[in-house]
């Protein structure tokens, strides 16, 4: 029984791994990044036709002039942020990818199914394959939890045994 | 116009660090992992700066480093470590291995430009 059941654990582990790969493809496509781009290009062809449109209008029209200056000023600001905004999007992305491979190594690491003694992925393990300060953080926390949740059971235990429970 | 080569294995990283740099002025060339990254180097490749991921398949960042240190052509080329880690630790192995400055992402284009400009040698 307990046999069949660490085999479905590894097969569990196993589908769980081939999942989160699968997402991590569609992470990574960049799809927002490239789209932010082509706008900030596209802006800044119009706002190259609104200078021209500016210079040829100068004189017959002031007012049009001073309105296609004013667009192609906050062209140039809008452009920035959106290029930033692409940049820290595929920073993030980048980040969560990574994030995303850590996890599917573990599994792909736990649905091994002949593993020598001493050869389970240890938490030490998996701190390893961490590639930021802020998997770290969350690996402190949730072990900090684990051992808060386990010493509570060990203690219920203890408790329910000394009262013949 | 000055070289850059560009180490990072996401290709969308690879992508918006070329246009960032492309739009600067910057010549860009580029590399998935230190390995390939060496072998542009052995190809002749003299970039002014060289800006690089840690995490990377085959060679990763510090490895790179160790290796570019090593070659004579770069053994004085600046080099920016970019990278989702901001451990005390592997800042200390990249600057022992021989990084000249070190950026955790995410970072913005001018805080990346800004650092590119302080470590390009002056004409």
């Amino acid at each position: 029984m307990q046999v069949a059941t660490e085999a479905t654990d590894h097969l569990v582990c196993a589908v769980l791994a081939a999942q989160v790969a699968e997402l991590r493809g569609r992470i990574d496509t960049g799809a927002t990044v490239e789209l932010l781009w082509r706008t900030t290009d596209v802006l800044s062809q119009l706002s190259g036709l609104v200078v021209e449109l500016a210079k040829r209008c100068r004189d017959s029209d002031h007012a049009l002039s001073k309105q296609c200056n004013t667009a192609v000023a906050a062209e140039v600001e809008i452009s920035r942020s959106l290029e930033s905004l692409a940049f820290e999007q595929a920073q993030r992305n980048d980040f969560t990818c990574q994030t995303v491979d850590c996890v599917v190594t573990a599994l792909e690491r736990l649905a091994v199914t002949d593993v020598p003694a001493g050869g389970r992925l240890s938490p030490d393990d998996l701190a390893a394959l961490y590639v930021s300060e802020d998997q770290r953080l969350v690996h402190d926390a949730a072990t900090h939890q684990f051992a808060i949740a386990a010493g509570r059971n060990d203690a219920e235990s203890r408790s329910r045994e000394g009262t013949g429970g | 116009m000055p070289a850059i080569l560009v180490l990072d294995d996401s290709v969308t990283m690879v992508m918006s660090l070329s246009r960032i740099l492309k739009n600067a002025g910057y010549e860009v060339e580029t590399a998935s992992n230190g390995k390939e990254g060496m072998a542009k180097l052995a190809g002749g490749l003299k970039p002014s700066v060289i800006l690089t991921d840690i995490n990377m398949p085959q060679m990763d960042g510090i490895a790179f480093i160790k290796e570019a240190r090593k070659a004579a052509s770069t053994r004085f080329t600046p080099i920016i470590v970019l990278t989702t880690e901001s451990g005390g630790q592997k800042r200390d192995e990249a600057r022992a291995a021989g990084a000249s400055a070190w950026l955790t992402k995410p970072t913005e284009p001018n805080e990346l430009l800004t650092a590119l400009k302080q470590l390009l040698p002056s004409k």
